[in-house]
């Protein structure tokens, strides 16, 4: 018999999901520092930024970090407050309004990425 | 020879009306003497009222674990002068109810030990008039996991267990781990299944407290860190 049948968790998935994006993010986040501050000969300006930023590959790097950090930072929040939050109604609660911020800010960043245009 | 002061935490549930407080006395402590010495001293000479577990006084039951100076420890194994101050200050272990003085209700620490099936598991039948065998390889793997004496400090020192009191805790987690890595052991499923529960597992913060406070320098955390794998290697597999 299970410990208690009715708060069954399915944490593996997500925790193995945290350990995986932790290392994207890190590894999405070393190259942003690599190709911003060591390897990018042009002045750090607008316009040097913005031509990088518009290309496809950069919007799809943009748009994949912003998915997963989202997701990454959100189940890290509900994972924090869930050790403090027990009664049930709370929880759905707290988990929908995390699951709407995250839907929210994910259309409004991917829209911003995908739109962006610059120069030619 | 040294005079120390022992700022006990005193509670009696006949006298709800006092609450918590704290008492001391004071003793002659001499080189080799353990706070269980101590303890036993006060209570045979100056206050018959003074009430703490105690049992085999040498470390293998877990029945006198405390808050000694801030960190859970067995008062049995703990020597007054090697703290190294005149005042030493014994609390009941954090987190759990305390039922008077120093003796708390371990209640929460049976649950979680239940809820993993703290014992062998076996589907096949032993082999015909023999012991289940296990080379010395296989039995060299539950060293660090099988030396738990169940004294509760670890549990006690978890942030995870004081904020979710349902919490199974890391004695239960390092418990069900002994048995899944035992090679004679068959029923990884039955230990594994309570652990993947809002109370299970994935409260663990990986923050080691239980580490620092096990006095039997066992490791949950690293029990837990497998358990986990494991718990993952057979959702995805």
């Amino acid at each position: 018999m299970r410990y208690n049948e009715t708060t069954r968790s399915g944490g593996a998935l997500w925790w193995f999901f945290q350990r995986l994006s932790g290392l994207y993010l890190a590894i999405v986040l070393f190259t942003h520092v690599l190709v911003l501050h060591v390897l990018m000969k042009d002045e750090l300006a607008y316009g040097s930024i913005a031509d990088r930023v518009a290309t496809p590959l950069w919007k799809t790097i943009n748009i994949s970090f912003l998915v997963v950090a989202l997701m990454h930072g959100l189940y890290g929040l509900w994972i924090v407050l869930g050790d403090y939050i027990h009664r049930q109604w709370m929880r759905i609660l707290i988990w929908c309004a995390i699951a709407v911020i995250g839907l929210v800010f994910t259309i409004y960043g991917a829209l911003t990425m995908i739109l962006f245009q610059y120069g030619g | 020879m040294a005079m120390i002061t022992f700022r006990i935490n005193r509670y009696n549930p006949d006298d709800e009306r006092r609450g918590h407080y704290v008492q001391e006395y004071q003793l002659d402590v001499e080189k080799g003497t353990t706070l269980l010495d101590a303890l036993n001293e006060i209570k045979w000479k100056q206050d018959g009222t003074l009430t703490f577990r105690r049992s085999c006084r040498s470390g293998i039951c877990g029945s006198c674990a405390m808050t000694i100076n801030g960190v859970n420890n067995l008062a049995c194994e703990t020597q007054v002068l090697g703290l190294g101050n005149s005042t030493v200050t014994v609390e009941p272990m954090r987190g759990y109810p305390v039922i008077k003085d120093l003796v708390v209700s371990l209640d929460p620490l049976v649950r979680g030990i239940l809820a993993v099936k703290p014992y062998m598991i076996t589907h096949s039948p032993p082999p015909s008039d023999q012991e289940r065998l296990q080379s010395p390889e296989e039995r060299e793997k539950i060293d660090g996991l099988y030396e738990c004496i169940l004294c509760g400090s670890c549990t006690s020192s978890c942030p995870s267990f004081w904020a979710d009191k349902e919490y199974i805790g890391p004695h239960a987690f390092l418990k069900a781990y002994r048995f899944i890595a035992d090679s004679r052991d068959e029923g990884s499923r039955e230990h594994l299944e309570a652990l993947d529960d809002r109370h299970g597992l994935w409260r663990c913060h990986t923050i080691f407290n239980c580490v620092e406070a096990c006095p039997k320098d066992l490791n949950p955390t690293k029990a837990i860190s497998e358990l986990k794998k494991e718990l993952v290697r057979r959702k995805l597999g």
